[in-house]
């Protein structure tokens, strides 16, 4: 008879079950990494890691690369949404609107972000300037493009019972359009977030003399290969933090559109 | 080739028993929609002359793509005929209105909102100078009136369709219209439940006394409800006629499918769909 792995039921039995998944991994790492089987410039004992990490933050570095990538990409971010959500809910709204600036925006939606980086350098120069502009450009397309969808694809029912009841254009937009767009404003951010994560990145490995992209840039070049694994960490607890806290989000603000999974 | 969906309906032995201003009156209402250059338009109503008295209940029947919800759109003020007009109590219609509330075959419920916030929609627009309690009344009792209480901070998607569509009707009483334009509203619930919100439509709306157009496929539906039937034809376009439905009401008190008038009248109506319904399978073919 076959026996099937099944996940245990309880919430707490599932968070242990990730926690020994974990253990497991890291410390067969380490033991293979510990006795030279694995080459450790590459693939560094994950108490070597670790210890980095405790370094890193108490001389400063880490820290102080870390507060520098968030900050630049909190400033891009905001700039990308306070840009993007009104051109994006106008394209969807206004034909006017949408022809006139489509053009441009599948053109910059298409092309990786990545290929305009020496453009920018050569524009801002090796500045903050560059790094906040391609984080910028990097989370503005998605953003529009998700918010154009919103207004686009109103259930034209629900248009229909507000002119019944009485709505004018007005309160048809802010009542019916608005909250039917806003999920997905929200991915539209939740999209915008990781494309932002890699324009930081790349601006911060190609031309930055700061951030979490030039530590790892840096240790690389000097073979500090348990820094670079400390960085890299960094940046998946961020990005992973910011994409469930979007999540979490998404979910608040549209419990219908989860009820497929639920049932 | 011509689309020509005329929809005329006469009104011939009705008219005596009709009061001498009907509620609603319609007269050659005609509606045309544009379709791509070049093209003739589509003519989805030709000449409609149709009167409702005062508390009546009227049911629409005929086959998909009559025009059946054009009209209904056109009593509700959301579109404008080409020729022709609508009144109601004696004024044109040229808009919505709070005299005239709908509730629709896929309920139109916002799905961000809660069952009350759902019903408050129907008011939000159109206060008639009530005050907050007031509204707050309004509300509660709409919500007593369709048995929703207690699902008062439930989300539609929680609610089974049954339940959907009390919500819908809730929302369209709240503000107290006097004309209820029902478009195939039982048409998305299943069978079992079509069968008791009929009843259930009929206590509400008995209750509240309103006139009512009912848009329906369902002959049975429309026999089980209506004090006349208006039968409309698809194509080519025939003159149809209007029935009066002279069964006893209440008539969910007991089976009123076994009232002897109730298959007799029934084949009648049938005849006279039957082409239609395979005529209008045999265009779409």
């Amino acid at each position: 008879m076959k026996r099937r792995l099944r996940m245990p039921e309880s919430r707490w039995a599932r968070i242990g079950l990730v926690v020994l998944n974990l253990a497991v991994f890291l410390a067969v790492w380490q033991i293979v990494a510990k006795q030279g089987w694995i080459n450790s410039l590459f693939f560094p004992a994950p108490s070597e890691t670790w210890q980095a990490l405790i370094d890193g933050f108490s001389d400063g570095t880490l820290g102080e690369a870390l507060l520098w990538s968030l900050r630049c990409f909190a400033i891009g971010m905001i700039a990308a949404a306070v840009v993007g959500i009104p051109i994006g809910l106008l394209m969807g709204t206004s034909d006017a609107a949408y022809s006139l600036l489509s053009p441009y925006v599948w053109a910059m939606a298409s092309l990786p972000r990545v290929a305009i980086t020496p453009l920018l350098i050569l524009i801002f120069g090796f500045s903050q300037m560059a790094e906040l502009v391609l984080i910028f450009l990097s989370a503005l397309f998605p953003i529009i493009i998700n918010c154009m969808a919103g207004p686009k694809t109103v259930d034209p029912s629900l248009l229909r019972a507000g002119r019944v009841f009485g709505a004018s254009r007005l309160a048809l937009y802010v009542k019916v359009v608005f909250p039917f767009t806003l999920p997905f404003v929200v991915s539209g951010l939740n999209q915008g977030l990781t494309r932002g994560l890699v324009g930081m990145v790349i601006a911060e490995i190609f031309g930055g003399n700061n951030g979490l992209g030039y530590v790892i840039q840096r240790a690389g070049e000097t073979f500090e290969s348990p820094t670079l694994y400390a960085a890299l960490f960094l940046l998946v607890v961020i990005s992973l933090t910011l994409v469930q806290l979007l999540r979490w989000l998404e979910v608040r603000v549209a419990p219908w559109r989860n009820q497929a999974l639920d049932t | 080739m011509a689309y020509q969906y005329a929809l005329v309906v006469y009104h011939t032995e009705q008219v005596e028993n009709m009061d001498i201003n009907p509620l609603i009156q319609a007269r050659g209402v005609t509606v045309s929609y544009n379709r791509r250059r070049g093209e003739e338009p589509l003519v989805a109503l030709a000449g409609v002359d149709l009167d409702v008295a005062a508390g009546e209940f009227v049911a629409i029947v005929g086959p998909s793509g009559c025009g059946k919800t054009t009209f209904l759109n056109v009593v509700a003020g959301l579109v404008r005929p080409a020729a022709g007009s609508v009144t109601v109590a004696g004024r044109e219609v040229t808009g919505p209105g709070p005299d005239r509330a709908m509730v629709f075959q896929d309920y139109a419920l916002m799905p961000w909102r809660t069952v009350e916030a759902n019903v408050r929609f129907g008011l939000e627009f159109q206060r008639h100078g009530l005050s907050r309690s007031e509204v707050d009344a309004r509300i509660a009792e709409a919500i007593e009136l369709v048995s929703l209480r207690g699902f008062e901070r439930s989300f539609p998607y929680e609610l089974s369709g049954g339940m959907r569509q009390r919500v819908g009707i809730a929302r369209a009483l709240v503000g107290r219209p006097q004309i209820l334009l029902a478009d195939e509203p039982l048409g998305a619930v299943d069978a079992m439940t079509r069968e008791a919100m009929q009843g259930e439509l009929e206590r509400i709306i008995a209750a509240s006394g309103l006139t009512t157009i009912l848009i329906t496929h369902s002959i049975d539906e429309a026999l089980s409800l209506a004090d006349r039937l208006v039968l409309v034809s698809h194509r080519p376009g025939t003159v149809r006629e209007i029935l009066d439905v002279t069964l006893p009401r209440p008539r969910f008190d007991y089976d009123i499918k076994a009232h002897p008038d109730y298959a007799p009248l029934r084949e009648h109506v049938w005849e006279l769909l039957k082409g239609e319904a395979l005529g209008a399978k045999e265009v779409r073919a």
